[in-house]
């Protein structure tokens, strides 16, 4: 059986978003899952980072706002480094961050820090999670 | 007659300067003894910690492009780094300036204004050169091995460290992404085994050694950094290893101060010491015991290297 793929225009502009900001052709993934099966903390992810790339694919802004996934990617380019089509979705989620931000607050800023951990915490580790997770 | 020293940058970054002063001044003392003065680069800020990933908010390229410009106008050709995130993103930096044309334009155009005060005279200098991604940027552990060399390491030994049962630790920032970055094959490294094989420890192969130890996630969700970190640890210990050697703080943090988190979440936890490269090699160059600033790790590694509770070494 075939199926005939349609996008609406927001769908379309979406998709060709994250290509642009991630630097990735979302297009080239075939979901063969080395990227998911590679990842260190899939345990704790909602979808797997294979899923990232599919909602992609498919236009499906809504379903990745919600998704937990997003936020657990250490940028540790496991996947990177496995993907058979070079695919860094470290970038992915990055640019699907970027996107889906203006429309929430922070995901993680400063008033998130216990204040028992300040003395401990080293600086790149705060500047790491600020320029990752606030605008 | 006093050798003279080489002039050498190194950019410590600025978790070294607070958080893990051990780090920064066991290379300071290892460098020193193997013939180094080192420079650091006027002015150097952070550099940002995390290379930006996305092709439009690029501004995160500032800071390392100024910091290995400055490198470049104080005539230096090459810079080291010891911390594995700031090798990451000055390494990842300069090839930016190099391969991609649209933010080598950006960038410069972005920089060419700063402004830069002397302290002495407070004159000012403005319109500053264009930076084409011409220093190099190397971690360490490379220059010890492409420049001075393992045999000069081995003939300046002072301790025997054979009793030290170490895996070497990577992580992610020294490897990946894959392409021209890491400093080793990012499937089969073996530069860090190597390393510690010519310092003299017994080093141990074990499966975790490219793992993510949970990165900045430790802040943001501590409990899925904990379980990362605890993998790691634990898969050192079954494999007969002692201690952990590795090179980025954030690593250290995670995987040393973080370690009673760690014990909370898994009871059957055996804290285990973790040490910096450079400790290791510090110490097995004969440098003192306070240089280490083994009284920083959560986990007392004095034993490990034998060490006992008065601070004799046995
Ligand atoms: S490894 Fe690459 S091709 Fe395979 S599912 Fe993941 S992103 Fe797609
Ligand atoms: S970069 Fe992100 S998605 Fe990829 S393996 Fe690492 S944590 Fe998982």
């Amino acid at each position: 059986m075939r199926i005939k793929l349609k996008f609406e225009e927001n769908e379309k502009k979406f998709i060709d978003r994250v290509n642009e900001l991630s630097g990735e052709n979302i297009y080239s993934c075939y979901q063969c899952g080395c990227c998911s099966s590679g990842c260190p903390f899939v345990f704790e992810m909602d979808i797997l980072p294979n899923q990232i790339i599919r909602l992609v694919q498919m236009g499906r802004e809504e379903e990745l706002i919600g998704s937990k996934a997003l936020f657990l990617c250490a940028s540790c380019f496991t996947c990177q480094s496995r993907c058979p089509k070079g695919i860094n979705i470290a970038n992915v989620a990055e640019a699907v961050r970027h996107l889906i931000e203006p429309k929430g607050k922070d995901y993680f800023g400063p008033q998130e820090i216990p204040v028992e951990l300040a003395d401990e915490l080293p600086q790149q580790a705060l500047v790491a999670v600020y320029r990752k997770f606030s605008k | 007659m006093v050798n003279k020293k080489t002039k050498l940058h190194y950019y410590p970054g600025c978790t070294l300067k607070e958080k893990t002063t051990n780090l920064d001044n066991t290379t300071y003392a290892v460098m020193d003894l193997l013939g180094y003065e080192l420079i650091e680069p006027e002015n150097w800020t952070c550099c940002g910690a995390e290379f930006p990933l996305t092709e439009e908010k690029i501004v995160g390229l500032a800071a390392p492009v100024r910091i290995l410009r400055q490198v470049k106008l104080e005539g230096g050709n090459e810079v080291f780094t010891v911390c594995s995130f700031c090798f990451n993103v000055l390494k990842r930096a300069n090839e930016a300036m190099v391969t991609d044309p649209l933010k080598h334009k950006r960038i410069n155009a972005f920089l060419k204004d700063d402004i830069a005060i002397d302290r002495v005279t407070g004159e000012k200098t403005t319109d500053f050169p264009e930076y084409n991604g011409d220093v190099s940027v190397l971690h360490l552990l490379e220059f010890i091995r492409d420049e001075i060399g393992y045999e000069k390491i081995r003939s300046l030994l002072k301790r025997d460290l054979s009793k030290v049962k170490v895996v070497p630790y990577y992580g992610c920032r020294l490897l990946r992404p894959k392409g021209k970055i890491g400093i080793d094959e990012p499937d089969d490294p073996s530069i860090f085994e190597e390393f510690l094989e010519n310092i003299g420890c017994e080093v141990i192969d074990f499966p975790f050694k490219q793992e993510c130890c949970g990165s900045y996630l430790s802040l943001s969700m501590p409990d899925a950094a904990s379980e990362a970190s605890y993998n790691i640890l634990r898969s050192a210990e079954l494999n007969g290893a002692d201690v952990v050697a590795l090179s980025c703080p954030l690593c250290y943090y995670n995987l040393d101060r973080r370690q009673d988190r760690i014990k909370e979440k898994f009871p059957e936890f055996h804290e285990m010491p973790v040490f910096f490269f450079t400790q290791l090699l510090a110490w097995a160059l004969g440098v003192d015991e306070e240089v280490l600033g083994l009284d920083q790790h959560f986990c007392d590694p004095r034993s490990a290297i034998g060490i006992d509770k008065s601070g004799v070494e046995i």
